[in-house]
């Protein structure tokens, strides 16, 4: 990936476009822009026509005025159809380029380790995907054949312009060059630039304060919060307000005297004009130059005005494609050429050390992590919650990729198996479900694509889906979400753990912790689990103590490190930590709320 | 008038001054034509009157008087500019306010409906494009007609026949314009589809990619989330391709007017019914009398996206608040429901429920997922009011209070905290503004967090990130009952509060539960049925019903539902991983 390109070449490059397109949008928008000069032309060169003929009306030739009528029309017309042909071309440049470069983002995510999209960055990356997409798309579409047609119409006047007359020339430009000096002045300015500045901060707060305020809305209202004593948004917003309108106050002057400018080109050239009229007071031809100047300058400013607005756009697209750039720099996994495939499925951490961050001195999550998880038996993980249970679930499927240390299974480094190889040997159920926008069938044959209806509904079953199932309108085929129907997260999890079934993998990561709504969805799931871990290698983490009385292998971890090890008789006896847990885990267990105290 | 109601998110009036003086500003700007028309008049003098001098002194005076009206035109800018941008922020500040205060007043039940972010875009993004109809398209689009219509009489003056075949065929183009807005809502329809479908399609592989690629997806659903880019991209372009011919097509009507013009004049001038100076006005005042509006009409379609936005700021305006009292509450907290019948907008969930929760007592709800029971807790916090039948507080109907003070007289506890962006400390001190210092520590050492809380690098004042990410679920709840703790209020309302979590955290929530439910009124919704066999009375819902109540071991002699319940729950406890 070249680092040096930026901005437009960089897009393009992303994008795999090719500037073809582009170029025709441009050369279409200059044609459409020189175009729509035709009728100012037309009209000076019938006034011209009109002039030299002044003095006898009879004498003027009227057909060559009506044709520069048609001329005029001609030019319009063929201006507004060139115009029209470069802004689809741009725009379907646009559209082709926010298409490739949503493909492009979405493809690399898919590469990504799986960790990358956890709940924080999901939402960044689609602002990425959608806003930075969309801006992109709206610079190409619209303002880029803009700035080339402005950029065209400007240079050709502006030669015109000085060919016919320098100091007219001068005199045209001067107010619109004073403006731009003053408001540059103004924006650059120390006070202007930290303004700014301060206007973007304020305006990141109230954003942050709004969404705050919406998402906590049910907090506020259940401790009657109102909006004036909801102090955060409030002052943000009031903030907010106020620098908008010292922003309005700072610019008055400036942005007003820049408006006037613009609007006085007349102001400057007629004096100028008629200083040197009065030196040949009987040149006609001097005199159509300066006609020619006053009907064709108030056109000068609009569209090179416009190039100075779309110039400082272009910044936009230099920020939305580092952000890309930031997303396409994520390391994807990397493919292995010489797979290599497990025989046998026990589990294996050696010196395992990893930390969420890839920075230096970054706490670890977990440190010289060595253990072996038996083939086809149970290996629990328990401690109190941060000690490092889900990391250590969340490196077998490589959601991330240890910094020290390995992973083997069946005697083979993860890293060195094809990743999908990995992902049909390890199946991993966590409390996080998602189903597709599809039907309960092609939900649950997710787990096998090349699913027999009869296996389908097997894995159901034995999932403890059947029942509910059965009892929807359509049963297997009743779509789940927006238009059909939304499964309770008991139910969710069931299909989930049917999937997992269905694709029956030897080794089975999986968290005990799933919601366990009500005292029948419970029973559901428990016997769900017990058909799915039949005869796996099961790595769980677990929350009830009292469910992994049987395990193989219980491992205690505290602080990312291993503490303790064995199985429940043994880990009792040792008196530890386990111990400790054990008894909390057993006192909670006849807890139940009971009145005490005086009646209010 | 509707639109003008829309654009400003309900407050047209604020539309008069900005518009008034965009109105002067704009015929100021309209003087410097008329200064170099009678200057070209002055030029041109001599050769159409054979003799007549160039009259140099007066065209010295016409510069003055550019330069005194481009005086006049900063002096004329500066109050359009100040009304314009001054107003506009005001109107949105305000206007922010009031929907933040609407929406606090809204049932709750209307907010969970809708997508928070969407809500928030309203308050900040339609806000800032209801800021620019104001402050720049409405005067810009007030002020496009302003040229033109001055224009307009004066050449009528001058020659009505120039002056019609000049605008004749603006009437057309303003036609098509406004046909061409429902043109664009069909034909948006297809692309709105198109987006969303996109959207939604990014969503769920953004959402569903671990669940894709442990089952070696990624290939098969990529398909579908292509095919739906690919689809967005065809309608743009078909939206673009149709709708851009018809703004070209009006553009170029309104500015054929000047050839029609040359047309008209020539045949005038020839007929000795122009002179050449009449023709020569009309021409140079035709070469830029349609700037303006060709500028109105690109701006036209971001003129409707704004008034769409502050359309649908109006519209939420419109949606009904609860209302109520204020007077003092009862004195009994004793809660009633009374024939209760109640849905989300479809099939009822709760069913002609009557239960009644006493004062001071500890009601538990129990019963399938899908039961009902954390609708009973939303009715009385009144985050819905009933269907039918009514919920009783102390006698008095719940929908007779201002749902606010309703709610200080409740703690509730969720399953799913939400923490503010603030220090600890302050999202503890929610529960009682104004509560001092040591009030918070001590709720929060009876809710067991003041020791995690000393833990933290800045103690009660370390800040806590949007939704609370910082925290773990267990704290995130101590901290919410630390809130509640604090609030102090009669009735308590638990729901499902120590679902999920691991056993060092659940033994410590216990115990701030402990210090929070006594001598209150409590109800509570628990899926461990051991933790609420000590409740003075078990309600037992099935299917928005109540099929039976009373004391843990009444109901297990009974063997109903909650007797089959409570048995495959022991059988749980008794579970057992093994492969």
């Amino acid at each position: 990936m070249s680092k040096t390109k930026t901005g437009m070449s960089r897009l393009l490059e992303i994008a795999g476009e090719k500037r073809g397109l582009l170029i025709l949008s441009g050369v279409l928008s200059s044609v459409s822009a020189v175009l729509m000069l035709v009728p100012f032309l037309s009209v000076y060169f019938i006034l011209a026509e009109l002039l030299r003929h002044a003095s006898s009306p009879g004498q003027v030739d009227s057909d060559a005025m009506i044709r520069w009528g048609w001329i005029a029309l001609g030019g319009l017309i063929g201006g507004l159809v060139t115009s029209y042909c470069g802004i689809m071309c741009s725009h379907i440049a646009a559209f082709r380029i926010q298409y490739n470069l949503r493909v492009r983002m979405t493809e690399h995510l898919g590469r990504l380790p799986l960790g990358f999209l956890n709940g924080t960055s999901t939402g960044a990356v689609k602002k990425t995907l959608e806003q930075n997409v969309d801006k992109v798309e709206n610079f190409v579409a619209h303002q880029l054949p803009d700035l080339v047609s402005a950029l065209a119409s400007t240079v050709l006047m502006i030669v015109a312009m000085f060919w016919l007359s320098p100091p007219l020339a001068v005199a045209c430009l001067l107010p619109i060059l004073i403006g731009m000096v003053v408001q540059s002045a103004l924006m650059m300015s120390g006070k202007g630039k930290t303004s700014v500045k301060q206007y973007h901060d304020s305006l990141e707060q109230i954003n942050a304060s709004a969404v705050q305020y919406v998402r906590g809305m049910p907090a506020v209202k259940v401790f009657g919060q109102t909006v004036h004593s909801f102090r955060k948004f409030y002052s943000d917003m009031t903030r907010y307000r106020d620098y908008c309108l010292e922003f309005t106050d700072r610019y008055q002057s400036g942005y007003v005297l820049f408006k006037t400018l613009l609007a006085s080109s007349f102001t400057f050239i007629l004096p100028v004009g008629v200083y040197m009229l009065s030196g040949q007071p009987d040149s006609m031809s001097f005199a159509l130059v300066l006609l020619f100047f006053l009907i064709m300058a108030p056109g000068v400013s609009s569209p090179l005005y416009k190039l100075l607005m779309l110039a400082s756009s272009t910044r936009d697209i230099g920020e939305g494609v580092e952000r890309m750039d930031r997303l396409l720099a994520q390391q994807p996994v990397p493919e292995i050429i010489m797979p290599l495939s497990p025989h046998a499925f026990d589990v294996e951490f050696t010196d395992v050390t990893f930390s969420y961050s890839e920075e230096e001195g970054a706490t670890a999550a977990l440190s010289e992590v060595s253990f072996r998880a038996e083939q086809g038996k149970v290996t629990a993980l328990v401690g109190p919650s941060g000690s490092g249970k889900s990391t250590v679930a969340s490196l077998v499927p490589r959601f991330w990729d240890p910094q020290e240390g390995a992973i083997r299974i069946g005697g083979v480094d993860i890293r060195y198996m094809a990743i999908h190889e990995l992902m049909n040997t390890v199946a991993f159920v966590f409390q996080e479900t998602f189903l597709f926008y599809d039907t309960l069938y092609e939900n649950i044959a997710v787990g096998k694509p090349e699913a027999t209806l009869d296996e389908v509904q097997a894995a159901a079953r034995a999932a403890q889906c059947d029942e509910f199932i059965s009892r929807l309108p359509q049963g297997y085929d009743t779509l789940i979400g927006e238009g059909g129907v939304y499964l309770s997260g008991g139910e969710e999890q069931r299909i989930a753990v049917a999937r997992a079934i269905l694709k029956n993998a030897p080794v089975l990561v999986l968290d005990e912790a799933t919601a366990f709504a009500d005292p029948e969805n419970e029973h559901h799931m428990q016997l769900a689990l017990t058909e799915l871990m039949r005869g796996k290698t099961v790595i769980v983490i677990a929350h009830r103590l009292s469910s992994i009385r049987e395990a193989a292998q219980i491992l205690v971890l505290r602080d990312g490190q291993i503490v303790e090890r064995g199985d429940h008789d043994s880990l009792i006896d040792l008196d530890g930590l386990y111990t400790k847990m054990w008894h909390v885990y057993s006192g909670t267990g006849d807890w139940h709320m009971e009145k005490g105290g005086e009646q209010l | 008038m509707k639109v003008l109601h829309n654009i400003t998110a309900g407050k047209p009036q604020q539309l008069l001054k900005p518009v008034l003086f965009s109105f002067l500003a704009n015929i100021v700007s309209v003087l410097p034509f008329a200064l170099v028309i009678e200057a070209v008049r002055l030029i041109f003098a001599p050769y159409i009157t054979v003799g007549a001098e160039l009259q140099i002194e007066r065209l010295w005076w016409i510069c003055a008087g550019l330069v005194a009206v481009m005086v006049l035109m900063f002096l004329s800018e500066i109050p359009a500019y100040r009304t314009a941008y001054r107003g506009a922020y005001n109107v949105a500040a305000q206007g922010r306010a009031e929907l933040a205060e609407h929406l606090r007043k809204l049932p709750l039940g209307y907010l969970t409906r809708r997508d928070p972010g969407d809500l928030a875009n309203m308050m900040m993004g339609d806000f800032t494009l209801v800021e620019t109809g104001i402050s720049h398209l409405l005067p810009q689009l007030a002020g496009a007609f302003v040229l033109p219509i001055f224009a307009l009489a004066g050449l009528l003056f001058l020659d009505w026949r120039m002056a019609i075949s000049m605008f004749v065929a603006l009437p057309v183009a303003l036609l098509i314009m406004y046909l061409s807005g429902r043109l664009r809502r069909r034909l948006g329809a297809d692309h709105m589809k198109a987006k969303l479908n996109a959207a939604n399609r990014l969503q769920e592989y953004l959402n569903g990619i671990r669940v894709m690629k442990a089952y070696n997806l990624t290939g098969e659903r990529f398909v579908r989330l292509d095919s739906s880019f690919r689809t967005l991209m065809k309608e743009s372009v078909k939206l673009e391709g149709i709708f851009g011919p018809v703004i070209l097509t009006a553009m170029a009507l309104l500015r054929a007017g000047l050839t029609l013009m040359v047309y008209v004049g020539v045949h005038l001038l020839l007929g000795g019914e122009l002179g050449i100076l009449q023709l020569a006005v009309f021409l140079i005042v035709g070469t830029r009398i349609y700037d303006p509006l060709t500028t109105a009409l690109a701006n036209y379609a971001e003129f409707r996206y704004n008034e769409q936005a502050g359309e649908r700021i109006v519209d939420l305006l419109r949606q009904p608040v609860m209302t109520g009292t204020t007077a003092p509450l009862p004195e009994s907290s004793t809660i009633r429901f009374d024939n209760v019948t109640f849905g989300y907008g479809g099939e009822p969930v709760l069913k002609q429920l009557s239960i009644e929760m006493p004062q001071g007592s500890l009601t538990a709800i129990v019963g399938p997922s899908g039961s009902g029971k954390s609708t009973v807790l939303r009715l009385i916090s009144r985050f819905y009011d009933p269907d039918e039948g009514s919920v009783l507080l102390g006698g008095r109907n719940i929908k007779d209070i201002d749902p606010e003070h309703l709610l200080g007289s409740v703690s509730v506890v969720f399953q799913d905290v939400y923490l503010f962006q603030d220090t600890i400390g302050n999202n503890i001190a929610f529960g009682r503004p104004g509560a001092s210092q040591q009030d918070i520590q001590q709720a929060a050492e009876m809710a067991r967090c003041h020791d995690f809380i000393m833990k933290l690098p800045l103690g009660y004042n370390t800040p806590v990130g949007e939704g609370g990410s910082t925290l773990s679920g267990g704290e995130k709840q101590r901290i919410s009952i630390a809130r509640a703790i604090l609030k102090n209020a009669p009735i308590v309302l638990l729901d499902e509060a120590t679902a999920s979590l691991d056993p060092q955290n659940e033994a410590e929530i216990q115990k701030g539960i402990d210090a929070l439910i006594t001598g209150r009124t409590v109800i509570v919704i628990a899926h461990r049925l051991k933790t609420i066999r000590g409740a003075d009375n078990i309600i037992v819902l099935e299917d928005g019903r109540l099929v039976e109540q009373g004391r843990h071991e009444a109901l297990l002699l009974r063997g109903g539902l909650y007797d089959r319940l409570w048995k495959l729950q022991q059988q749980s406890v008794g579970f057992r991983i093994t492969s």
